[in-house]
């Protein structure tokens, strides 16, 4: 097995015509089973690179792959993401109607598992996350950090190799957020998952294995292998 | 959790519009299924009657432009019976008018004594006969209506006349009607010598063929005249051909104003959970998925208005039934083909009012619709 999870090569994205150049050539290389911090300031690009490297994005030049799928090239994106990747949004994204339980259900339609199952395994995942009293609670009655884990079972549903989480911590307090990241630490603990933070919070970044630093839509540097291991 | 609870969640987000959406449906499915029963209904009835009459074909003007046939000469009779295969050919006149307090009633003229009479069953008084002047036979919902016994006058057009007899018929539109002596009629509607139905009896054992030779004939020698069947002559009546159209026209209005009240609640919808549509898509939901989502609130929608609907027709026929415009002339017809048909219509609603929401809710791309808030 190709240790290299996700490649990038000279991956650039831009808005208005060209006169907003969001990435200017990214490259980079992440490892599979690796934890990974891309910090940086407001409009540095990190969130425009965790949309594209979230296949949600097809606009975009250059080559990226993961897992050997080139990602401009996919045939059924949605399908790509259901099964290969998780979404944690930074404002949680939980639908407002739907129970816990069925917040974590709603990306298992994509999956061929009956309705029990479905919820068997929401439910397993939220008890894991420590909300097993919190199963029928709409997100409105659950606090910032509850509706975070919820959030993550929700990515972590279909078992996706990849969990990209946009500023995870970033409407939490510092309580809220040090659980978030125990459990991150916890998810990628287990060794079969690879995990893209983009974060603001230095302390957040500490967490992961690598951090890269983007500026102006590049990656500027990085420890061990960040941005040199990814030229 | 189901896909269907989902749809049902999404749509109880917004219950009071949800609710208001249904009602529109529902009075347009209402009006489809009372319009289109009352003249399905009335087509029957009027089958009914000339099938009770014991009537084999009924010949009357060929081109319709009012609510009953135009009138010819009674004389014609003749001529209709020396043609082959027909027994007897008894004039009549039909009309409709206003009796006393009742807005409009059937008025029936026919010749005392003949087969016409045979069907009904007299309840009170005596048939009038052929030297009868002013007496007339109420039918039994008709006398109920006015409040008429036998001997009570009634007042018909300028006339004044005498109740001589009220009957039982199995044909509801004669029940509601009164039936005067033909020559009584004519005067009283000033139509002397004329009627505008020829009730043929066929010679017993008159084959098919012989009936297709039969109506040939009266085409080629009585000019303007047509002979029907008794289903035929009350698809060919104006009022019940401007019954059908009705309904037609409302059905038509009730979709396009269904589908469009269903698209805009479903499209003000979608574009307030674009957001909500980002993150589906964002977790790998397939854009056939959000359509299908979008159109199946569409047609939940549309359902349930259709049901309401149908329950709102059925009891708008059965409150018509009573009122005095429409009660003993002729019954609602509801069953199931038609019910069928109207919700088959509230789906088509849903399904158009859906189509564009759902296409639209689909094709966006994701990051757009997350930074939707």
């Amino acid at each position: 097995m190709n240790p290299v999870l996700i490649e990038a090569r000279n991956v650039r994205r831009s808005y208005d015509g060209g006169t907003v150049q969001a990435l200017r050539g990214v490259d980079l290389t992440i490892r599979r089973g690796e934890f990974v911090a891309i910090m940086g300031p407001s409009g540095s690009g990190k969130s425009t690179l965790l949309n594209v490297l979230g296949a949600l994005d097809p606009e975009v030049e250059g080559v990226i792959t993961i897992d050997g799928a080139d990602l401009r090239h996919l045939p059924d994106p949605e399908r790509f993401r259901a099964r290969v990747l998780g979404f944690v949004f930074q404002s949680f994204h939980l639908l407002p109607t739907l129970t816990a339980l069925e917040n974590v259900q709603i990306p298992m339609f994509e999956m061929p598992w009956p309705a029990a199952q479905r919820r068997a395994r929401a439910a397993g995942l939220l008890e894991t996350l420590g909300l097993g009293a919190r199963l029928n609670h709409l997100p409105a009655k659950l606090s910032g950090g509850e509706r975070q884990r919820v959030a993550i079972a929700r990515s972590l549903a279909n078992e996706p190799q990849v969990l990209l989480a946009d500023e995870p911590t970033g409407n939490l307090d510092s309580v809220s957020a040090q659980k978030i990241m125990e459990v991150l630490h916890a998810i990628h603990a287990r060794g079969d998952r690879t995990i893209i933070v983009v974060t603001h919070d230095p302390q957040v970044a500490a967490e992961a294995q690598r951090t890269l630093h983007m500026r102006d839509g590049r990656i500027v540097d990085g420890p061990p292998g960040a941005a040199g291991e990814a030229a | 959790m189901s896909f269907f609870t989902l749809i049902l969640k999404n749509l109880l987000r917004r219950r009071l519009r949800s609710v208001l959406t249904i009602v529109g449906i529902a009075v347009g499915i209402g009006a489809v299924v009372a319009l289109t029963s009352l003249a399905w209904g009335f087509e029957r009835s009027w089958a009914a009657t000339y099938k009770a009459r014991g009537t084999d074909l009924i010949v009357t003007k060929a081109s319709i432009r009012s609510a009953m046939p135009a009138a010819f000469p009674q004389e014609w009779r003749a001529k209709v019976e020396a043609l082959p295969y027909v027994k007897e050919a008894p004039g009549a006149l039909a009309e409709v008018s206003g009796v006393e307090e009742i807005p409009s009633m059937v008025l029936l003229g026919w010749e005392p004594g003949n087969f016409l009479w045979d069907h009904l069953k007299l309840e009170q008084g005596h048939w009038p006969d052929r030297d009868a002047k002013r007496v007339v036979a109420l039918g039994i919902v008709a006398a109920e209506m006015l409040g008429k016994k036998v001997g009570d006058t009634i007042q018909i057009e300028a006339g004044t006349c005498t109740v001589g007899a009220i009957f039982n018929s199995s044909a509801l539109a004669e029940n509601g009607g009164i039936v005067v002596p033909l020559a009584e009629l004519q005067a009283l509607m000033d139509r002397p010598g004329m009627v505008n139905f020829f009730n043929v009896r066929l010679v017993p054992g008159t084959t098919p063929e012989q009936v297709q030779e039969l109506r040939a004939l009266v085409k080629q020698r009585l000019p303007g005249l047509t002979a029907f069947s008794a289903g035929e002559v009350a698809q060919a009546n104006a009022g019940i051909q401007i019954a059908k159209a009705m309904s037609l026209a409302t059905s038509v209005i009730a979709l396009f104003v269904g589908a469009v009240g269903v698209m805009n609640t479903i499209l003000m919808s979608v574009f307030e959970r674009l957001h909500e549509i980002g993150v589906l898509l964002a977790i790998g939901w397939r854009r056939s998925r959000i359509r299908w989502m979008i159109l199946c609130e569409s047609l939940v929608l549309s359902l349930a208005g259709g049901l309401v609907g149908s329950g709102l027709g059925v009891a708008a026929v059965r409150l018509l039934q009573i009122s005095p415009w429409i009660r003993g002339k002729l019954e609602g017809q509801v069953d199931l083909p038609l019910l069928g048909i109207a919700m088959l219509i509230a789906l088509g609603l849903g399904a158009l009012g859906g189509l564009y929401p759902a296409w639209v809710g689909s094709r966006m791309s994701p990051v757009t619709a997350l930074r939707h808030e």
